[in-house]
């Protein structure tokens, strides 16, 4: 099974930018939230070190793809919220083309289907 | 809630440091607020203080493990810079120069405001650098042009000068072995029509004697120049290059054609090369010009000419030098006569002095006293500007005074600091000098068409090399100089006091908050734009009497126009016959009142001078006596057509015919000078030679008419009949009253001369008014311009105050809050900063009063019917000033009555 679990590992860093990308889609969310958000509906299959997320995040900031900024709510914390930028968009989309032309790739030789 | 992430902050903070791991605040605080929220999820998960800490814990482990990885740079720039580590000297400079380029981008409202005020004055200077050089310094077209002289003849007593022209006996006299000079030339200019190549127009054309070309040692691209034995043989013309090109197609075989010139015939011997000009660039084609002996070869009668003349000094002689040798061969020369009196007004032996001065300096003298004004305004224009943007200097450095006191306390050098804020002014100087640059070009393309029409070497201002690395040393210094004062200001800066400062300001701090050095500045601006006003004022106001003075005639609804009837196609009979019937016909059309010509109408170059002997009228009676006036030949309804008013006795009348008695009309000032006290009924004789001959009765006096410029003065005038005496001249003028707008009647004119003759041209088509105008259009120049300039310094000082009082109330809003409480009235308050206002502008207003009051009287010959020192002028500026002072505090002054106390106080 350490195999398998290597390549898990392989397979969860090579999907984070496009989960990031694609929770921020919806709407803006801070790092917690996003760390949580992919915990839950992966049903807990994918399950980031936070180590990662956070470089992940700054990496994609520097890059222009999202976009950082503090925000204070009253009688809250203040929170570091992160939103898609158009780069950001436009590159969430080849993700997805790049990712579904895998798959399909994939399904031909390994008959591994998706949904 | 509070105490978990403060808690959670230090524990990351402690396992970084003990990691020795660099991590930004900003990573860590989000890290924190991570961790809390985690805790937080745990807790309401239902997990145990204790293990929800551990986890959290083991989490911020894992962080501090992969602290190298957590990182992120910031697009945007940090707020102080660190210094360079490594000061490369080029490095460094540039560094600071992209660092200025930021804070200017983050500044906008700052640096467009600066960069359009100094572009303005930038552009405005540059604008005026290159009329300046253009008209005054550039040299003459001409190798050596600084030997070459123009000369005048000065008659003791004369009333009538002629500047840069002699007679034909002092030019003669001075012609044969001259000692200080190489050589003498004569010339004049005047306006012809020219035909047979291509269209009939009329161009400049210069009648010169054929050592003007050695003198400014001129050859022809091709063909020959006259030689001294054409001169008196007409029939010749040079082309000018541009003439040649024009009319020829630039061909060689232009050379003995043939061209004609107000009717005259003339073969072309030569072309001139491109760059030749004489005098000036209005002057097409030369022809010669033969100075005639004073003496007639005959022994008959004498010959006068009054003409303009240059001489090229020899080696190692003066101007001075050379007027005294033409003085000396001048006053030995054959005497005038008459022709004297005529010309000059003065007696025939009166004491000759010629003057000689360089040619340039000739040609500009009679504009220096305006260019020395002008001058003196832009360059004060420029220092309000420089002000200006002085002020938001410094007032720029004090709101960053936090951000200076940072660097420095973080290892930035005051030199460093000041070095960085000087690179700032002269990067913000650059932007403004390469818009100045772009409003020179601007201003420069409007300049033929605001420029006097009779503006000297317009041609020679140009924008070129020359203009524009003045634009540049100009735009290097201002930068320099502006960044002088923030860079001093930031050796004084206190750190302590920079840090804690609030932005309300201090209570009972500097008097009135407000820096000397800003103070002082709008001072000279409020001084700059009084100095300004007092002298547009002065300008605009002798212009107004200008345009109202009495000219002895009414100038409304009057339609002008010039007819040119060269001697050559038109006989004198002929002349008079096309001009009858023009007459008639243009007083046909219904909304015409009157309609008359004349031998020369006034504002034109065209009189006729005339001096004689006659019996006086006066005691003792028929003694003989000398007369110089100036001569006109009129229609009958002359007097009328004008709006002359007759003083005494009658205007020309129908019932003066050729046969009927000759009479003439007088002006008053000949009346007076001449006449006997009746005046009606005394007689001239011969007062015109073969073109009035015989006795002629005096009918009538009219007032004195203003023939050219005002400040000339007025001549003695005598107004023939044409029906009783010759009229004969080759531009004579019509002009026609209408009971409308006698513009309407321009094109009806136009097609009565046509029908008299195809061949006849009329020019100079417009009405007395738009003439008067054109005549004052130095004048008006002037005053447009200085008034102009006044205006943008009371604009850019009037901005300015409001700046600085701004400013002063936003340094006392703590004080005004305390006074508020304290019980002070709204109006109260506003009096503090009227009180303020009105201080800066009573000191201004004194400094620049006292100012102009010394400077005013290099106005004086700019002026006219209002003396330099006019009080009316001072106290107006006075009021305006104050005006605008009051106008600019409006603003702060409400600013103050909106200050909450509670707020500006709270905290202390």
């Amino acid at each position: 099974m350490a195999h398998i679990a290597s390549l898990l590992r392989e397979l969860k860093r090579g999907s984070t930018e496009v989960l990031i990308l694609s929770l921020l889609e919806e709407r803006p969310r801070h790092g917690y939230e996003i760390g949580r958000l992919i915990d839950e509906r992966s049903g807990g299959e994918i399950n980031f070190h936070i180590a990662s997320l956070y470089p992940t995040l700054y990496r994609l900031e520097e890059n222009g793809f999202i976009e950082g900024r503090w925000v204070e709510k009253a009688g809250q914390r203040r929170k570091r919220y992160y939103r898609l930028t158009s780069a950001g968009k436009k590159t969430l989309a080849q993700q997805r083309t790049a990712w579904d032309t895998f798959f399909v790739a994939l399904n031909r030789i390994a008959h591994i289907k998706h949904a | 809630m509070h105490e978990a992430r403060m808690d959670w902050k230090s524990r990351i903070r402690e396992l970084f440091t003990a990691s020795a791991a660099d991590v930004d605040e900003d990573v860590m605080e989000e890290l924190s607020e991570h961790a809390a929220a985690a805790y937080e999820r745990m807790l309401s998960d239902g997990s145990e203080a204790t293990e929800a800490a551990r986890h959290v814990a083991e989490l911020v482990r894992s962080w501090a493990r992969e602290a190298p990885n957590l990182r992120r740079r910031s697009n945007r720039p940090p707020a102080v810079e660190a210094p360079p580590v490594v000061p490369r000297r080029f490095a460094g400079f540039l560094n600071d120069v992209r660092y200025a380029l930021r804070m200017l981008n983050r500044q906008r409202a700052f640096a467009v405001l600066s960069i359009s005020t100094m572009s303005i004055g930038i552009g405005i200077c540059t604008s005026l650098f290159s009329v300046v050089y253009g008209v005054f310094w550039k040299p003459l077209p001409w190798p050596e042009p600084d030997r070459i002289i123009r000369l005048t003849e000065i008659r003791q007593g004369a009333t009538r000068p002629h500047p840069l022209q002699i007679d034909n006996a002092a030019y003669l006299a001075w012609q044969d072995d001259p000692t200080t000079i190489e050589k003498i030339g004569g010339f004049w200019t005047n306006t012809a029509t020219v035909s047979g190549v291509g269209d009939a127009s009329r161009i400049g054309i210069g009648h010169v004697t054929s050592s003007i070309f050695s003198i400014v040692r001129a050859k022809p691209l091709m063909g020959s120049l006259f030689t001294a034995d054409e001169e008196d043989a007409s029939g010749k013309v040079l082309l000018s290059y541009g003439f040649w090109h024009e009319r020829f197609g630039g061909r060689s075989d232009a050379l003995g054609r043939s061209i004609q010139i107000d009717g005259n015939a003339f073969t072309v011997i030569g072309v001139m090369p491109r760059e030749f000009v004489f005098p000036d660039t209005s002057v097409r084609v030369w022809i010669p010009y033969h100075i005639r002996p004073v003496i007639a070869p005959d022994g008959r009668g004498t010959n006068s000419q009054i003409f303009n003349a240059i001489a090229r000094l020899r080696p190692g002689v003066t101007p001075e030098q050379a007027a005294s040798e033409a003085t000396v061969r001048a006053r030995s020369a054959p005497d005038g006569g008459l022709a004297t009196l005529a010309f000059w007004g003065a007696e025939p032996k009166a004491r000759i002095d010629i003057s000689a001065a360089p040619a340039l300096d000739a040609l500009t003298s009679d504009l220096r006293p305006a260019l020395i004004a002008v001058t003196a305004a832009v360059i004060l224009l420029f220092l309000a500007v420089v002000g200006n943007v002085a002020n938001l200097q410094l007032a720029h450095t004090v709101s960053r005074q936090r951000e200076i006191a940072i660097r420095s306390s973080i290892g930035a050098g005051v030199q460093r600091i000041a070095q960085q804020l000087l690179i700032e002014s002269v990067v913000l100087g650059l932007a403004g000098g390469v818009t100045g640059l772009f409003i020179a070009v601007g201003l420069h393309r409007a300049l033929p068409s605001s420029l006097p029409s009779d503006f000297p070497r317009i041609d020679d201002v140009a924008f070129n090399l020359r203009v524009a690395v003045f634009c540049g040393v100009l735009t290097l210094v201002t930068g320099l100089l502006l960044g002088t004062l923030p860079a001093l200001q930031v050796r004084r800066l206190n750190l302590v006091e920079s840090l804690t400062e609030d932005q309300n300001g201090s209570i009972g701090g500097r008097k009135d908050g407000l820096p000397r050095a800003r103070f002082a500045i709008m001072i000279g601006q409020i001084a700059i734009a009084c100095i300004l006003l007092v002298g547009a004022l002065l300008l605009s106001r002798s212009l107004l009497v200008l345009m109202h003075a009495d000219r002895g005639y009414d100038p409304a609804n009057l339609a002008t126009a010039i007819v040119s009837m060269p001697v050559a196609s038109f006989s004198a009979q002929r002349e008079i016959d096309i001009l009858n019937r023009i007459v008639e016909r243009v007083g046909a059309i219904p909304s015409v009142t009157h309609v008359a010509y004349t031998d020369g109408l006034p504002l034109s170059s065209n009189e006729t001078l005339s001096a004689f002997k006659m019996p006086s009228n006066r005691p003792p009676v028929g003694a003989p006596m000398q007369v110089h006036s100036v001569r006109h030949v009129v229609s009958e309804d002359y007097f009328q057509t004008f709006g002359m008013r007759v003083l005494k006795g009658r205007a020309f009348s129908s019932a003066d015919t050729a046969s009927s008695q000759h009479v003439v009309v007088v002006n008053r000032a000949f009346a007076t000078q001449y006449l006997s006290d009746s005046v009606i009924g005394d007689r001239i004789i011969n007062f015109a030679g073969d073109f009035a001959q015989g006795e002629f009765q005096v009918v009538g006096v009219i007032d004195d008419v203003v023939e050219h410029q005002i400040s000339e003065g007025i001549q003695p005038e005598i107004y023939s009949l044409q029906t009783q005496s010759i009229f004969r001249s080759q531009n004579p003028g019509i002009v026609i009253r209408t009971n409308g707008d006698s513009r309407a009647i321009v094109d009806s004119l136009r097609s009565i001369v046509k029908e008299q003759d195809p061949s006849l041209a009329l020019y100079s088509v417009m009405t007395m008014e738009e003439r008067l105008s054109s005549s004052l259009s130095k004048p008006r120049f002037y005053a447009v311009l200085l008034s102009t300039f006044a205006f943008s310094a009371l604009l850019i000082t009037g901005v300015g105050l409001f700046g600085v009082l701004s400013y002063t109330v936003s340094q006392r809003k703590r004080e005004f809050a305390l006074r508020s409480a304290l019980g002070a009235t709204p109006a109260e308050l506003v009096r503090l900063v009227l009180t303020n206002a009105l201080t800066i502008a009573l000191c201004g207003l004194a400094a620049g009063t006292f100012v102009s009051f010394v400077l005013v009287k290099y106005l004086d010959t700019l002026l006219y019917g209002i003396k330099a020192h006019d009080w009316v002028s001072f106290a107006a500026v006075d009021i305006i000033i104050i005006i605008m002072s009051v106008l600019s505090c409006m603003g702060p002054a409400i600013r103050t009555l909106r200050i909450d106390p509670i707020r500006s106080l709270g905290g202390h």
